[in-house]
Formats: C-alpha cells, structure tokens, sequence
C-alpha cells in the first residue's frame, strides 16, 4: 500500500445483517488519493452494498476482511464518524425527509464537523450553499425545500452533488448518480465533480456506474468489474468501452474468476 | 421560585380554600348579581354531575380518580403580583420580551390578571382586551349574552360545571365589525403556586368581518405537588370573521392541565388554529368546532410531543350543522421514554349539512419502546353529498432516513431530532401566522434539546 492509498478494501465479505445471505464475497480494491475509480457490474452484483457498507449502513454485516480509510479501520467507526472522516456516498436511491430544509439539514451537518464548542459562522455557510446552488445550476429556492420530498428523479440526484459540493469529503462514493439525469444535467453534475477535484486534486472518486456516458465526462483511472460480489477485472477506461459494446458476455470469455490486475 | 411564592403567602390563608361551596360563595360575593347567579348555578349543576369515570367512552384512557385529585388542591391564594416585570419570574419575563410586534399584550399569574396592555388606536376604534374579573362590571352585555352560556355552559359537564363556578379570572377580546388587526394579541400565562387548582376563562367574540390573531403561552415550572390549570375557552367568530387562535402549552410537571375550547363559526367565517402540548403530566383538550353558517371553513391543527410519563388525551369533534363548510383537522404528536397519547376525535355531519367537507387527520410518532399512542377517529354522517376522510397512524423513526443524515455527519441524536421536529413542523406549514411558526420550532426544538435525546 503506497502513502497515497485513501481507501484500501481487502477480502471484504458482508451478508445482510439478521439473514444469512451473503452479498459481497471477497472484495479486494485498492483506491489511492486523487484518483477516480469506477465500477460497473450487472445489477444485484453488489455495488450499492459495497458503497454502504463503507459508509456504515446498519442493515449488513461484514463478515470477513478489512477497509483501511486514510490510515483509518473505517469499520470501526459510526456513519457520522465516517462523514466526519472524509466519506460521502450519494445514494442511488436517495430518502425523503418530509419537513426538513435542505438547508438546516446541511448547516446541521456542516456543524457537526466542527470540534465542541465552535460555532458555524453563518453567513460563510450561507455563502458557500448559494456558491455551491449556482455550480450545479440549482434554484436557491431549493434550499427551503424540505430534502428531496416530492423531488423528481434527477432533482433528487442533484441534491445528492449538492450535499458533496458543499460538504467536501475526501472520498466521495457516487452510487448511480448518472440514472435519472438527463443529457444537459448530466454536464451540470460532471462539471460540479470535476470542478471540486480541480479545488482538491487529493479528492477520491469511486464511481458506480452501468454506462460509458458518465465516464465521458468523469474520466477514470480505473474501472471495476463486478460480478456476483467480487471484482473479477480491473483495467484502464478502455474495459468500460468493451463493457458497453460488447456487454458483460465479454467477461465469460475470460476466466470470471481471475482477477486482472493492471 | 418556590422562595418567592413561600414569601407572599401568609401561613393562616394557606389552611383554608378547599375546593368547596365557601370558596363559590366568596367569589360570588365579589361578582355583580347576574353572575353570582351563574356561579351557583353552575355549583348546583356540578353537584348534580358524578364525575366522568372510564366507563364512558370519552374517558376510557384518562382515569380522573387516579390522576385528578380534588380534594388535596386549594384555590390559589398567593397574593397577586405587581404591575411590573421587574416582580416577575426571569421566565416569564423573557417570554414576554419575544413578543415585540404584537398588538396587545395581557400577562396572568397564578391565574389573575397583572398586566394589560393595547394600543391606544385600536382601543379607540372599539377594540377590548382586558381582565375577565374587570369586564364583569365593565362589559357586563358582552358576558351576559357570551360567558358559559351559547358555547361552553356548566351543563357541558361536569369539569365544565367546576370551572364556571370557581373561576376567577381571564381574558375578555372582543374586535369589532370590520375591524381587522394585523398582529397578534399575546396572552401569557404563569403559573407558580404548588398544590393549587387555577380556573380561568377565555372569551374571544370577533364581531362580523373582523379579523384577530390570538396567541396564548402558558408556562411554568415543575410542581411537587399536583397542581389543576383548568381553562374554558369559547370563541365566537361571527359572519365573515377570520379567527387565528394559537396556544401553546409548557406547563411543568406535576400540573392536570384541562382545556375546554369551544369555536362558534358563523357564515364564511374562517378559523386557523393550533394547540401545542408540551408540558403538564397530565394534558387533556376538549376541542368542539361548531360550523354554524355555511361557507365557514376551520382549519384545526395540534401537536404535542411527550417524555417521562406524560399523558396526552385529545378529544375533538368537528360539528358541520351548516351546508357548504369546510374543516380539516391535524393533529401530530411524537412521543418518547413511557408517553402516551390518546386522540379521539368525531366528525360529526348533521341533516341537511350538503357539501360539507370535512377530514381528520392523526399521526403519531413513537420514539421509544415503552411509548404509546391510541388513535380513535370516528365519522357521524347523516347527510349524502359530503366529501370526508379520517386517517390515523402510529409510527416509528424511519431507519433509512436516519442513516442518511447520519452518513452527513449527523450523530444519531441529532439526526432523530431533525426528524422529530421536521415530522411535527409539518403542522406549522398550515397556520399562516408569521413569527409563531419560528416560535413554536424554537420550543419544540428546546424540549427535544433538554430531552433524553439531545
Ligand atoms: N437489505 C437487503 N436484504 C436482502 N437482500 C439484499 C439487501 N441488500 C441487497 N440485497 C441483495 O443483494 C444483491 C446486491 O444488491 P445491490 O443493491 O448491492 O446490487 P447493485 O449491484 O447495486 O445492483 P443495481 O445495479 O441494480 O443497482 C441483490 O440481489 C439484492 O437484492
Ligand atoms: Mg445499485
């Protein structure tokens, strides 16, 4: 593991918690700091579990393995823990919160990041939300609307870049964000992520994703395969080019089980 | 506090005024005859009334032997304070402080009135806020045709009947035809003497095509003995009259807090309302809405929020007599460590009232294994072109949507309390009432702070 390594997974096995059923199955993956990563996979392989699961989800168990984040065992900490750490996950399916302001929750948690006793300074947070609403070309009436109720599909997707935009991680988990948005949004959020790279180069991105549209604009270092809980390649962005012509048939030509390294 | 009050009350006066016909027949002393008549009147009916038992419907939740105690409570005897905020309790005082924008202001302690104030431009256009006690012998016409008689009578029952006999103060606002106030009237209430059984009366008449908003806080600190604040409130709000009424209750523990709210609605009259329950061990709301004329439209709206072992028991009942009106009703609660909470509330439809509208609404929140909400929602229809709903629901704290907040950085306790107050906040998006809003958020928000989830 080389200084630079922000998130280091290492023969993760997690079944759903209360249940025997095991989703991921040995995951090995290796994230270092600056770099953005994708992984793609069919559906039910187990990619939005493994982004969870990094960020603390009660519902799975990790059964076997490690992830070291930042020098850091990221299993032994609380979600709230792990946002304070650096760890931003937005969702595939983001919640509702009826009755709560997108921007009391966000100063809420901006405040939470801050050691006992110090105080938020208001007009900075309002700053920075109103900078971030005009990067990802949002309303500012959005910041009164209680998160994501009632929101359509991609207004949801954009919030989640929103929270990211505002609360910085170290590493951000990008969970299908590209579902749901349309061409001219889809600019708009790339745009936003790639310009909070360029503020912080040292910003991590491991990007979930079924289509090469995204990583048109997100280009990574890295793409993922994931099958059936494992990561069975990894390869440079020519793999997610295959992936998208030819379909995950490609991967049965190869020995599904020999993971390719780079 | 407690200091305070030992210094005022004189130790002979503490032996006497037991709840009994001496205590009725002094305050009917002081009264003009008109309503010393009342008042034995209403004594008269009260001992012939037994007292509700959990035998009946209404009370099958809230057992009064058990948790109201007549016979160990006094009536107040503290003397009253002064006319200055300088005597008052720091509470009481910064509560008021809050409130710059109102209209007018009336402040009672241990059930009288201390203070009164209105602007002099609304007094001279007719407009009237002033002690009840006062307004007996000042606007004895008013009370004569309004006080216990078209809205909340003695004969209501039996806890009616004791409130109208042992009375001794309250708040009178009467706003005349066309009148229309732009801000609020704040009415505060404390309450600090021990063992006590406190009975006022709240009498709000808007004249027709007025417009008035009312905003009552009642507060205090906890009791060591149990301590009985007993309201009545009737409301008239005449043809075309908008009516905002607001209380908001944070009463201490060890306090029997019982309500008895009734609205008279003429025609296009329109009524938004909102009870907070927070405070008191025991809470109990009679809450009657009474569509009389046609095109009157209610909005009725509640929350109330409990931990330890506070009761909450709300009874409602919409009553459509006139066609053609509206009510909506929704009443929130959360409820933490042993709460309980009882919602029962009847839309009642009469013959005759077509195109009425009327729905009901309850949800509950539980926060904690051992809380516990009932919900009993009942529709009476005698008419066939009626639009109603009732719903009710008893929930828990989602698990996803905490997780979420959390993975922002939300510890769990913060997380529950957004979405606590967002859940609850919910209700104050109905009431068109600037400055309430952020107000009642604040308290809220408070009591979750000192509660066992901060
Ligand atoms: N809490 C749970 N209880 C039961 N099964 C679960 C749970 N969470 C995930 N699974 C199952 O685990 C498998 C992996 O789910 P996951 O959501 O991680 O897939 P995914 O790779 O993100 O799929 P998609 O591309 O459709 O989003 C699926 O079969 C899913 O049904
Ligand atoms: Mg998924």
């Amino acid at each position: 593991m080389s200084d630079t390594t922000i998130l280091s997974i290492e023969n993760l096995h997690v079944k759903v918690a209360d249940e025997g059923l095991a989703i991921l199955k040995g995951v090995d993956l290796t994230l270092p700091g600056g770099e953005v990563h994708a992984v793609m996979g069919p559906n039910g392989s187990g990619k939005s579990t493994l982004a969870k699961v990094l960020t603390g989800h009660p519902g799975y168990e990790v059964v076997a393995g490690t992830v070291v984040f930042d020098g850091r065992d990221l299993l032994e900490l609380e979600p709230n823990e792990r946002a304070c750490a650096g760890i931003f996950l937005a969702f595939q399916y983001p919640v509702e919160i009826p009755g709560v302001s997108i921007a009391n929750f966000l100063r809420t948690a901006m405040q939470s990041r801050l050691v006992e006793g110090e105080e938020l300074d208001l007009f900075d947070f309002q700053d920075l939300l109103l900078d971030r609403m005009n990067l990802l070309d949002m309303d500012v009436s959005f910041a009164e609307r209680p998160v994501n109720d009632g929101f359509s599909g991609g207004e949801k997707k954009r919030n989640e870049i929103l929270q990211m935009a505002v609360l910085k991680p170290r590493l951000a988990l990008m969970d299908e964000t590209d579902s749901g948005l349309d061409i001219d949004a889809l600019k708009v959020v790339a745009h936003g992520v790639n310009t909070l790279r360029c503020e912080d180069p040292t910003m991590s991105v491991l990007l979930i994703t079924h289509y090469q549209r995204m990583l048109d604009y997100i280009r990574p270092d890295v793409v993922h395969v994931m099958v059936d809980g494992r990561i069975v390649r990894s390869g440079g962005p020519d793999v997610a080019v295959r992936l998208e012509e030819e379909g995950y048939a490609m991967l049965r030509e190869a020995d599904a089980r020999t993971v390719v390294q780079m | 506090m407690v200091e305070v009050v030992a210094d005022r009350v004189a130790p002979e006066q503490k032996k006497s005024g037991a709840l009994d016909r001496g205590v009725v027949e002094r305050l009917a002393g002081d009264d003009p005859e008109w309503l010393a008549t009342r008042r034995m009147q209403a004594l008269r009916i009260y001992e012939a009334t037994p007292m509700p038992s959990t035998q009946l419907e209404e009370w099958r939740y809230t057992d009064l032997s058990r948790k109201l105690c007549l016979d160990k409570l006094h009536s107040p005897v503290a003397e009253a304070l002064p006319d200055d905020p300088q005597a008052w309790p720091e509470r009481l005082r910064s509560t008021m402080a809050e409130d710059h924008d109102a209209v007018g202001h009336l402040v009672l302690v241990d059930g009288s009135v201390v203070h009164t104030n209105i602007g002099a431009h609304l007094s001279s256009r007719g407009v009237v806020l002033t002690s009840l006690r006062r307004a007996a012998t000042e606007h004895p016409t008013l009370l004569e045709k309004y006080l216990a008689t078209q809205a909340i009578p003695p004969e209501d029952g039996k806890l009616q009947a004791l409130n109208a006999m042992l009375w001794t103060d309250g708040v009178l606002l009467y706003v005349p035809p066309g009148v229309r106030l732009e801000h609020p009237v704040r009415v505060t209430r404390w309450y600090s003497e021990t063992g006590a059984a406190f009975f006022s009366r709240t009498l709000i008449v808007a004249d027709s095509a007025s417009k008035l908003a009312y905003v009552d806080e009642a507060l205090s600190d906890d009791f060591d003995q149990e301590t009985l604040t007993s309201q009545a409130v009737e409301v008239f709000a005449s043809d075309g009259a908008h009516v905002q009424y607001v209380s908001a209750q944070r009463i201490g523990r060890g306090a029997f807090c019982h309500a008895a709210q009734r609205i008279l609605l003429g025609r296009d009259a329109t009524l938004d309302m909102l009870n907070v329950s927070l405070g008191a061990s025991t809470t109990r709301v009679d809450l009657n809405a009474r569509l009389l004329g046609s095109g009157a439209d209610s909005n009725l709206l509640g929350l109330y929020f409990g931990d330890g072992d506070q009761h909450f028991d709300h009874n409602t009942s919409q009553d459509h007599i006139a066609p053609a009106a509206r009510s909506d009703l929704l009443y929130k609660g959360a409820l933490d460590d042993s709460s309980r909470a009882v919602f029962r509330g009847v839309i009642r439809v009469a013959e005759g009232a077509q195109q009425t509208d009327a729905y009901q609404t309850n949800r509950n929140l539980i926060l904690s294994d051992n809380a516990r909400a009932d919900a009993l929602p009942k529709l009476e229809i005698h008419a066939d072109d009626v639009k109603c709903s009732h719903g009710a629901t008893v929930g828990q704290l989602d698990e996803e949507s905490l997780f979420y907040l959390m993975s922002r950085g939300l510890t769990r306790a913060q997380a529950e309390r957004l979405v606590v107050v967002g859940f609850l906040g919910m209700v104050l998006q109905r009431l068109p009432l600037g400055g309430v809003v952020e107000k009642v958020t604040r308290v809220i928000e408070e009591k979750l702070r000192l509660g066992a989830h901060a």
